[in-house]
């Protein structure tokens, strides 16, 4: 399988893991695009990797951990007044079925 | 076909919280039944711009854990993000560790001599609450960020009541390590199980059936059994079990399939570049793993041969660390086990159970305990006025002799004192006397139960006794 | 109140602390003089009706200053010119945030940028894109190009952006503008949302290195609320100002003078190294062999992060949400029309990067390929003290001219994005300018918490040049 193809058949199964509604205009023109962008980094595949090591964290930091204590946060009432609709002090969503 | 051909085969994943005071990345509080979305900040409510930044204390109780299990202890750990979409999870990625878990291989020992393997303990953050109203859904992220444990085990585990002799001895050595409360009703210990039958003597694992929604050990045993027959029954007839999700309903007593279309889970694992890596000093592991101290298992096994005690007084002095410890302490001062249990066992665990936080509202010095059941098994305190003097010393730091005294509860022991109360009740109770010199000896207890009123039952009654007989043989002859 | 328009911060700083000009009408005027001018620019996507200022003292006390609307101000909406984030007020301030209002500095507004730092035009924003002060027919760069804009125009002396693979050194380049890159860690990122984390740094925007070194003296340093942010020593950038360059090595890495850079780039830069010469530093060549697996390694990990990152705008506890009967369609339908098309694309990408069965071809590959660039650097500071290169391969590109063709836009990151791999910091700085009148960029590229050797270099550059010092003829001193 090509790029391209590639691309397409993973679109939609993207856009689902991702939870992106997207229009037939826009599947098109992404799998397009995102088939350009997968040749183009496909390119990291000439690269002789064996041995090397992934790259993660940059600085190592020991210190980076906190103590074990409570700091009220003062801003619960801040943080609800964003959300989109809310209910007796809580994040009102459709109904989810178990 | 005959249903003892196949073997069960179970698995256990628990998740258990972590005992802190704040969550696992943010500083807010874990404390429970609070109103909803109370405990929360910009951080474990998922803001835009937010970083975690890890509670020092979640990594060292870890380590202790998998410690107590005597799990390989990895000398770095690091985070990675499991991402899936959830309304309780505010990010919609957990921060959780799948590579590499901060521990594996380790073991808890069962009482029957087997050992159930920990494949491998790992951190992660917790999610929040929905409440499914008419209407609609609420979220509550007051738990999210709450640290816990996942601790998995092999599929060592072959029956269902071994299920939960697991689970009940897990929930002990956390509870020893003071690493987690595992109070399944606080929702700081859950299960979801595994389980899968194969023909006896067979290698391989059959397909197995995951379990979800049990909320209390027995939950999960009968869980397991209602499964370990459905399978059984379905393997019989011929045909196969459908690997699946299947909820415990507890009214209905039996598992029931999701239904909902399995997707697929992509979770697309990758290391959380939030989080630095975090080395796990031998220092800490050294630490950790002193402070796990004795084990559950080797306690009993301890006192049964020390102090000789039976089975039941062992279950209830190892069931709770503190009572054990309390045990031990109160031996020092007065090294006469059977009667220490017994008291423990008995009036005292009557006063704890009492109290709303248990051992952790009691007062009263194991010093000042071992006095009470050494006063009372010297005849000094009668069994009444020891009770009496426990129920106020249990909440006091006072001493017990002070006590004693304040409210006149000495026994009086001295022949002297007694023989008046003896002289003056033959003489006030004429026919009770002369129904003992008939042959009614029982009437002694009549008498007796005199002079324990008179004194407000501070007399010794076994001395009072033998005075009493004493003084109406003499009138015999 | 015009004459300040050409003030360096430092200077404006010095005047309002010797009360010769008042801060509050130095906050207002900056703030009416941006206003006037968005209509042209756009580079801002709100002034505040009120500069918001700290009580603290340092030089820059009373300078005004923009910020990046990625960064949070507490009360303030925070868009990241995304409709996803609509109706969104941030209820905490970033440490960057604390810390300028702990400098006594004024922030008079947020700037326009590429929806969630996606691009590099600064076209990609749901508040239309915002011109380059040279010419307004242009691109400012980005994706901070509003930043970028507004410190070109002179509407404030500094401003803050945030640079993953480039999106504040391409801009200052496309502006006539210094940019900085600092070391990753050396910032603390809280408060900043978050795009491709292992990657992204805030920095800041300035018209000259004194005032980039009295900034960076207010951002820089660990923070408790950042694990990543280093607790590394942070010295007082200025001590280096008037250290000139005599003695040290500056480092010409060869691949980024290959075939295909605009040849008044390319001059321009050649002049640098002559002015460096000049003044007793050595140039030689160094090279980082794997420059051309740059921008692809840094797709795929920034597209990967910031797939994550992004989840969590999701329509349920903030921003858009677009009514439904079911979550999923929430979800879908909230996303679906809150991101525009750039943010899609990357989230897809990253996703696509992640998913099960293409992990380790992309992502770990992409992360095995970054430690080799970081390698490359490591190996070129064993004969360098610091890099000098070109910032962006071409001077500013007319506005749609690359909006049709995503992996051309992405290529403006060539030069940029190995310091966001490697992690070390970089600056940009105006050069020289091209026969149509554009700014051409210079890029020095430093050993990780080395931002001393970028500042001391850079200032003695332009204590011997004056390209920092031009101002586009709209927006001098006449002006307003």
């Amino acid at each position: 399988m090509d790029n391209k193809d590639q691309a397409q058949h993973k679109v939609e199964q993207i856009a689902r893991l991702a939870r992106i509604e997207i229009t037939e205009d826009e599947r098109r023109s992404l799998g397009g695009q995102f088939a350009q962008i997968l040749e183009y980094v496909d390119a990291l595949k000439q690269v002789p990797v064996e041995g090397v090591p992934p790259m993660r964290g940059l600085h190592k930091n020991d210190a980076a951990t906190r103590e074990d204590r409570v700091v009220p946060s003062a801003l619960p009432p801040e943080i609800l007044r964003n959300a989109p609709a809310r209910k007796d002090g809580m994040f009102k969503i459709p109904k989810v079925i178990e | 076909m005959d249903q003892n051909q196949f073997e069960t085969v179970i698995g256990l994943e628990v998740h258990v919280q972590l005992r802190t005071e704040s969550k696992i990345f943010c500083a807010c509080s874990t404390e429970f039944a609070q109103p909803p979305n109370t405990n929360v900040c910009p951080v474990c409510a998922g803001y835009p711009g937010v970083l975690p930044v890890l509670n020092r204390a979640v990594l060292a109780l870890a380590v202790r854990v998998a410690s107590a299990f005597g799990c390989t202890v990895q000398e770095s750990i690091y985070f990675e993000r499991k991402n899936y979409f959830y309304p309780d999870l505010p990010k919609n990625y957990q921060i959780s560790q799948y590579k590499v878990p901060l521990g594996k291989n380790g073991g808890v020992e069962l009482e029957t001599g087997r050992t159930i393997c920990v494949e491998r303990v790992h951190l992660e953050e917790d999610a929040g609450k929905l409440t499914h109203k008419e209407g609609g859904s609420l979220v509550d992220l007051n738990r999210a960020g709450t640290p816990l444990l996942e601790i998995v085990s092999m599929p060592d585990i072959r029956s269902p009541r071994e299920a939960f002799e697991y689970l009940r001895t897990l929930k002990m050595i956390l509870q020893y390590i003071e690493a987690s409360d595992c109070d399944m009703e606080k929702g700081s210990l859950r299960c979801d199980a595994n389980i899968s039958l194969r023909r006896r003597g067979e290698e391989r694992l059959g397909t197995k059936v995951e379990l979800k929604n049990m909320n209390s050990f027995r939950g999960v045993r009968d869980a397991l059994t209602h499964e370990q027959e459905r399978q059984k029954e379905v393997l019989c007839a011929g045909r196969t079990v459908v690997q699946e999700t299947r909820l415990w309903n507890v009214d209905r007593q039996r598992t029931e399939s999701m239904r909902t279309k399995e997707e697929a889970h992509d979770y697309r694992y990758f290391p959380d570049p939030d989080l630095p890596d975090f080395s796990v000093p031998d220092e800490l592991i050294a630490r950790e793993a002193a402070r796990v101290g004795e084990l559950p298992l080797a306690r009993k096994k301890r006192f049964a041969e020390r102090y000789s005690l039976d089975e039941g007084q062992l279950e209830v002095l190892v069931g709770q660390k503190a009572l054990g410890d309390f045990f031990e302490a109160a031996l020092k001062y007065y090294s006469q086990p059977r009667e220490i249990a017994k008291w423990i066992i008995g009036p005292f665990l009557e006063q704890v159970n009492a109290l709303p936080q248990g051992m952790r509202g009691v007062s009263i010095s194991s010093q000042n305990f071992a006095k009470i059941v050494q006063y009372f098994s010297e005849g000094k305190l009668n069994n009444l006025a020891a009770k009496k003097v426990l129920a106020t010393a249990v909440l006091s730091t006072q001493d017990v002799d002070e006590i004693i005294r304040e409210q006149g509860l000495e026994q009086i022991s001295g022949e002297d004192e007694l023989a008046g109360y003896v002289r003056d009740i033959i003489s006030e109770q004429q026919e009770a006397v002369s129904q003992y010199l008939s042959g009614k000896t029982q009437a002694v207890m009549f008498l007796v139960g005199q002079v324990m009123k008179k004194t407000r039952g501070n007399a010794n009654p076994k001395k009072v006794k033998a005075l009493f007989e004493k003084e109406l043989e003499k009138k015999r002859s | 109140m015009k004459e300040f328009t050409e003030m360096s911060g430092v200077k404006l700083a010095r005047l309002i602390a010797e009360h010769e000009l008042d801060e509050v009408q130095v906050g207002t005027a900056s703030a009416a003089r941006s206003r006037a001018m968005d209509a042209d620019l756009n580079c801002f996507i709100s002034v505040y009706p009120q500069p918001i200022k700290g009580e603290g003292d340092s030089a820059l006390r009373g300078v005004p200053v923009a910020l990046k609307d990625n960064i949070s101000v507490r009360g303030k909406p925070l868009t990241c010119a995304s409709k996803i984030l609509s109706g969104y007020t941030a209820p905490y301030d970033a440490t960057v945030t604390v810390r300028l209002k702990q400098a006594g500095l004024q922030i008079i507004g947020s700037t326009n940028m590429d929806e969630f730092a996606f691009g590099s035009s600064t076209e990609n924003s749901c508040y239309g894109p915002t011109a380059n002060p040279w010419d307004t027919g242009r691109v400012p760069g980005g994706s901070s190009g509003g930043s970028a804009a507004a410190v070109a125009a002179r509407l404030v002396p500094c401003a803050l952006g945030s640079d993953t693979g480039g999106s504040i050194r391409q801009p200052a380049a496309l502006c006539g503008v210094v940019g900085m890159k600092p070391t990753y860690g050396r910032v603390s990122r809280y408060g900043l949302v978050a795009f491709g984390s292992s990657l992204d740094q805030i920095g800041p925007f300035t018209t000259n290195f004194e005032d980039c070194a009295h900034l960076l003296n207010v951002l820089c340093g660990a923070d408790p609320r950042d694990s990543t942010c280093a607790s590394v020593a942070v010295p007082d950038f200025t001590a280096v100002l008037n250290s000139g360059v005599k003695g040290l090595t500056i480092g010409i890495p060869r691949e980024y003078y290959a075939d295909g850079l605009d040849s008044q780039v390319r001059a321009a830069l050649e002049e640098v190294q002559e002015v460096f010469a000049a003044q007793g530093a050595r140039c030689v060549p160094v090279s980082l062999p794997h420059t051309r697996y740059a921008v692809a390694a840094y797709y795929i990990i920034a597209s990967s992060e910031a797939s994550s990152n992004l989840q969590r705008f999701d329509g349920i506890r903030y921003g858009r949400r677009v009514p439904r009967d079911s979550l999923g369609e929430v979800y879908g339908y909230s996303r679906g029309s809150g991101f525009g098309a750039e943010s899609k694309r990357r989230i897809f990408l990253g996703t696509y990067c992640l998913s099960s069965g293409y992990y380790d071809a992309y992502y770990i590959r992409a992360l095995k390929v970054r430690t080799l660039i970081r390698r490359d650097f490591e190996q070129a500071f064993t004969q360098a003290d610091v890099l000098l290169t070109p910032t962006t391969p071409a001077p500013a590109f007319l506005r749609g001219e690359k909006t049709g063709d995503p992996l051309q836009m992405y290529l403006s990151d060539v030069f940029t994005s190995s310091a966001n791999l490697a992690g070390v910091p970089a600056v940009s700085f105006p050069c020289g300018y091209t026969r149509e009148g554009l700014p051409v960029g210079a890029q020095l590229i430093g050993r990780a918490f080395d931002e001393e050797t970028l500042i001391r270099a850079g200032n003695a550059y332009q204590q011997h040049t004056a390209f920092h010092a031009r101002i586009p003829e709209k927006y001098g001193p006449e002006s307003v």
